[in-house]
Order: structure tokens, then sequence, then C-alpha cells
């Protein structure tokens, strides 16, 4: 071994050879599995779309993959006034497409809120489905947690008043406390509140858990204030858009 | 550099051709139970004990991730103990690490996906949990691949232990479950130990909870084994 | 005010160590003396002020889906996200042994003072933690994550500091044998930490 282990050049060479090795190596494992985290990452969005529908809380994420177009009839973009944005209109037979901006498929709200500031220049995607001969609208909404990100899935009737289901979901809220939101007993609370009063939209009021309820309020998680408040938030940030648009279509 | 990092200890070369399971070798395995655990005595790997104990679940998936990205670091970076530059080479165990963990992340999100939504705050945990460089710096870097192997599960069961046994009493007096099976009856439903007006612990739930519990933890190992008492 | 408000926030409502129990491993080390928890607090607060500018760079133009536009409209699908972790770690360990050197260069008392504690703080989870947050947060300028490194720092060097005060003080009390040493520091943690938890959602 008459190789100096100190020397600048070993040391430099290790180092290269080092890099040219991991970095070959996570780029083959990254590029190889991509195409199945993709399909994760969409399957996981259609099954968010199919739960929160009446009765569909049990569909897996692999069923949502091959089911969805049975349930999601028509998709659409509106705008900040409940307007449908031109040539964003699509049913279920055009495929769904996360590349395509028109796609309410490919809207990342997620995204939006990030980098668009105005809330008048956003995206709001819809998803139209029906179950059982019902039509149902889907909406996402999205907000902030303790840690990081809580966003979930809307469905409202089709008078665009009453909440026919939920579901919620979050990048990194505490175990036990905030992350409960994405428990059944949390989502189900929400069957049946309203949304729209006579003055019009009424958010949903997420309340410290134990007191009465009316039919606007939820029970929120004990120990989980800041997530109850992220949900709070997006219940009041987005869906009088779609309140809007369901009104509006209903009234031509 | 670095010669003076608080984990410099036992960095001799293993003799030549022992059996498989000599004495050395076995107590490489149990020394990290208890006189040397890596969480209350040697104090190493805290952060991620302690974030991550609200539930067994949490702890038991962790403590696996723990136990797969130690015992690969160890054997890689034993393999490479001779080539290693000594100048660079704790850039060197950090990338090791890294990459280990990034490898677990992606094969998790391709073919696990529920697992790694269940993970997705550790695995960052894991490049920084502190236990994986100490084990790399005082042991895999003086050690052949045997005895590192061994070191890497002893550790990561030393590690193991004091996780499931915090989050045990952190997830049955906060939440009144253990694995998310109700134990103590339904708390909003009122049934069970509830209905006799039992409360689930708040505090239990918070963080300085778990600091608290692994100063308990250590209270008992040290009050069963007084040779572990520090003297000022 | 914005900053202002990043500053405390990071200092004290999400101090590392208390909320996070980041950076405890060098922390428990450490809070022995006075003396050298200052030490290693200074030394903590200036590595993440360097190191979360640098990445917060490396984030927005290397790793970030859409990063590398600058390199030319064909990169502009690329993404590299995968590769945060090494990236990351890779920047604070070269930062760390860089900032070494040229201390030792330049100020040998200074050094003499940091000198220890610099190869420590490669292995801090509190830096790649503070890194990962920054990522998380997703700040909209490097401004924003600047002050954002230096108020973490600062809240793990009044932690760290703190604490060491309390165990100094109480080096003499008479302390059930089993609990000396590191036992009573979990035990201080924790109630400093039930402390801190007063902070919480705390705004400005």
């Amino acid at each position: 071994m008459a190789v100096n282990k100190d020397s600048n050049a070993y040391t430099i060479t290790f180092a290269i050879i080092l890099v040219i090795i991991v970095g070959g190596l996570l780029a083959f494992i990254s590029n190889g599995l991509k195409p199945l985290q993709d399909k994760n990452l969409k399957n996981e969005k259609k099954q968010y779309i199919l739960n929160c529908l009446p009765g569909n809380k049990l569909i897996s994420r692999d069923q949502a993959g091959t089911e969805f177009a049975n349930y999601v009839k028509e998709r659409v973009i509106l705008n900040y006034n409940g307007e449908q944005l031109e040539n964003t209109f699509m049913n279920s037979d055009q495929s769904l497409d996360d590349k395509n901006p028109n796609d309410a498929f490919s809207i990342d709200l997620l995204k939006e809120y990030k980098t668009i500031s105005k809330k008048e220049d956003r995206n709001y995607p819809l998803f139209i489905c029906e179950v059982k001969g019902e039509k149902y609208y889907v909406a996402p909404v999205m907000g902030k947690g303790l840690w990081a990100a809580v966003w979930g899935y809307i469905a409202l009737d089709e008078n665009g008043e009453k909440i026919a289901g939920a579901v919620f979901d979050h990048k990194s809220e505490t175990p036990g406390l905030g992350a409960e939101i994405s428990q059944d007993f949390f989502e189900d609370q929400f069957i049946g509140k309203l949304i729209s009063s006579e003055s019009g939209y009424k958010a949903i009021e997420v309340n410290k858990p134990g007191s009465p309820l009316n039919d606007y309020q939820v029970d929120g998680i004990s120990g989980g204030t800041f997530t109850s408040v992220g949900v709070e938030e997006m219940m009041e940030r987005t869906l009088s858009v779609y309140q809007k648009y369901i009104k509006n279509l209903n009234r031509s | 550099m670095a010669e003076e990092t608080v984990i410099v200890e036992e960095k001799k070369e293993v003799k030549e051709r022992e059996p498989l399971f000599s004495k050395k070798n076995k107590k490489l395995i149990t020394d990290p139970l208890d006189e040397n655990n890596p969480v209350t005595i040697q104090v190493l790997g805290i952060c991620s004990a302690l974030a991550v104990t609200v539930q067994m679940k949490a702890a038991v998936v962790m403590s696996i991730s723990v136990l797969f990205v130690l015992l690969m670091a160890n054997i890689s970076v034993s393999l490479m103990r001779n080539l290693i530059p000594n100048r660079i080479r704790i850039i060197v165990q950090l990338v090791v690490v890294a990459s280990l963990v990034i490898i677990v992340d992606q094969v998790l999100k391709a073919y696990l996906y529920d697992v790694s939504k269940e993970l997705s705050v550790f695995v960052g945990l894991i490049i920084t949990n502190c236990i994986i460089m100490g084990r790399l710096e005082a042991f895999a870097l003086g050690n052949k691949v045997w005895p590192s192997t061994l070191d890497a599960l002893g550790n990561s069961i030393g590690y193991a232990m004091v996780l499931v046994v915090v989050s045990f009493f952190k997830e049955l007096f906060g939440s009144g479950k253990l694995f998310g099976i109700e134990i103590f009856g339904n708390a909003t439903e009122g049934t069970g130990l509830y209905a006799m007006g039992y409360m689930d612990n708040g505090l239990m739930l918070l963080p300085p909870s778990s600091l608290i519990l692994v100063a308990i933890y250590i209270w008992v190992q040290k009050m069963r084994n007084p040779t572990l008492i520090e003297t000022h | 005010m914005d900053l202002v408000n990043i500053f405390i926030r990071s200092a004290f409502v999400d101090n590392m160590i208390f909320a996070f129990f980041f950076g405890m491993c060098s922390y428990l080390a450490v809070s022995k003396t006075v003396k050298t928890a200052v030490g290693l607090g200074f030394a903590v607060i200036f590595v993440l002020t360097v190191t979360i500018p640098i990445n917060y760079l490396i984030e927005n133009y290397v790793l970030k889906e859409g990063a590398l536009t600058w390199m030319g409209e064909e990169y502009a699908s690329v993404n590299l996200n995968y590769l945060t972790y090494i990236m990351f770690i890779a920047v604070i360990a070269s930062t760390v042994q860089l900032v070494e050197m040229i201390v030792e260069k330049i100020s040998p008392a200074l050094y003499g003072a940091l000198g220890i504690f610099l190869p420590l703080i490669a292995v801090n989870c509190a830096i790649l933690g503070g890194a990962l947050f920054m990522q998380e947060k997703q700040f909209a300028t490097i401004g924003q994550a600047t002050v954002y490194g230096l108020g973490s720092g600062v809240g793990w060097f009044i932690a760290v500091v703190l604490i060491a005060a309390i165990r100094e003080r109480i080096r003499y009390a008479n302390i059930p044998g089993p609990l000396r040493g590191v036992g009573m520091a979990f035990l201080i943690t924790g109630l400093m930490g039930l402390a801190f938890l007063g902070f919480m959602g705390f705004e400005i």
C-alpha cells in the first residue's frame, strides 16, 4: 500500500469517485421508480375525490385508479368569481391528463397558493360527480397546519348548500393530535353541515371540542388546536367560489 | 480534525479469526441494550426518539427504518474503512447515510406508499440521527464487517427499546390506545374506563412529556444497575 | 415587520430544542458548563446563518422542479428533489470544514475558543433540521431565509445557555444518585419545554 491516504490527489480522486457512484446510483433508482411513484400520487388524488362522495369511503387507492371515470362525470376550472374558464370543461370521455393545464385534474392547489399571490388570479378546479343518480360537486381545499400544509376535498350537494362528505389529509401533523383530522370520526362530522345562510356563504367553524354545535359548527381536535384552525381556514378560503358557480348554474 | 469528538471510544481492531459469536461479539449486541444504551447512556439520537413517540406505530416504524439504515451504513463504511481519506471522512459518512436514506425513501414511495406517508416526517430525521453518525465514527471506521454488523444490530435494538417503552406510556395514558386500538374504552362515547370518570392525560401527548419519561427510564435503569450512576 | 416576526417565531415559538428536540445530542454533551455552552451556541448561530442562505439558493436554483430553467428552457422539467438530503448535508459539512480552516488562519484566538466545537456541528441535527424546515416553509426571499437561520440559531443558543446555567447551579445539589447527570438534564429540559409551550401561537 504505497498510496498516501492524506495526499490531496488521493482525497480528491476518492471524493470524485464517490460522488459519481452515489450520484449514478441515486439517479438510476430515482428514475427507475418515478413512474410507480407518479402513479401512486395520481391514484391518491383520485382516491381523495372518490372517498368524499357519500358511501364511497372504502374505495382503495388501486380501485380509485380504475373506477374514477365511473363517478366523475365532468371536470372544470373556475376563476375567482365562480365563472368557468375557457376550454376547461371536460367530460369523462376525455381521459385524465395531469400535464394539460386545461384539465382540472392537473391543478395542484398547493402550487396555486404558493406561486400566485392574488386570490383573483388563482385557478379553482371542480369535479362534478354522480353517485346513484345524485349529483355532487367535489372541490379541493387547502390550509396551513401546525407544521406544514393540510388539505382536503369537500363534496357539496347539487344546490351547493350542504356538505355531503369530506376527506382531509396532512403532510406532517403530530400523530395522535393534529394528524387525527384524517380520521373518520373527524371527517364524518362535516356531513350534513350547511355552508350557506340568508346572507350568502357562511364558512364552517371548528370549535373547541365539547361545546354544543349548530349546523355550521364541528368539533375540533383536542390538543390539535393549530391543525383545527388550519381546517377552519381552508373551509373559509375557497368554497364560496364554488358555491357561486353552482348557484349560477342552477339559476340558468 | 474531529479526533476529539465526544464519541471516541472503543477504537480497537478486533482480533483475526474469531468464532462468529465469540464472547466479545455477543457483548457487541448485549451491551447497547443496557450498560451502553445509545439513548439513555451515550445520549445519542434523542431528537428522533422524542419526536416520534406519541404513537407506538410510529415508534416501531421509525425503529425499523433506523435498524435498516444503521445496518447498511455500518456495513458499507466498514467495507470502505481502509479507503476513506481521513480529512473528509465525516463528509463521506454523511454522504453514505444520506444516500441510504434517499434510497429507502424512494423505494417506500414506489412500493409501500402507505408506509411512506406514515414515515414522511421521520425520514429526514434518520439522517440527523446522531446514533448512526456516532456508530460510524466510533465503531465502523475501525472495525471489520462482522463486528460492525453486530454493533449496528445491538445499537438499533437498544434504541428501539427506549422508543417502544416511552411510546407505550405516552399512547396508553395520552389517548387510551395502543397501536391505535382502544384499551380504556372510547373517550368520545364515554365507554369503559371513561364511564367511571377517567380522563386522558393531555400532557402525555405534548413533546416535553417524552423528556420526562426518558428521565424516569434512566432513573429506573440506573437504580437497577448502580455502576452506571454518574459522579459529578 | 415580517422579518421581525420570522425572527421571533424561529427563536421562541418554534425553538429548535424545546419544540423539536433538534440538536439534543450535542446540547446534552456541552451543557455542563456555561462557558462551553456559550462557545457551541455561537458556533451554531454562525453556521445556521451561513448555511441556510446557501441551502436556500441551492433549493431554488438547483433542486426544485423547474429550478434549472436558468440553464436553458430544456431543463425546465428537471426535478432533482430527490437529492435534497444529500445536497444539504454536503453543503453543511463542507461549510463547516471551510469555516474551520478560515477561522484557523485568520483568528487563532477565535479558533481556540470555537475550534473544537465546529466538527461537532456537522452532525448537529439542528443544522440539517433548520435547512429542511427552510425548504418546507418556502420563504419568498433569501433575506427571510437568512433571518430564519439567525433566529433558529439564537433560539438554540438561548436554550443551551439557560440549561447550562441551571446545571451549573445544581451541581452540588443533593440529587438522587440514578438521576445525576443526564437524567436530571432531561427532567430540566422537559420542564423548560413546558414553559416554552407558553409561546405557542404567539405572533406579532
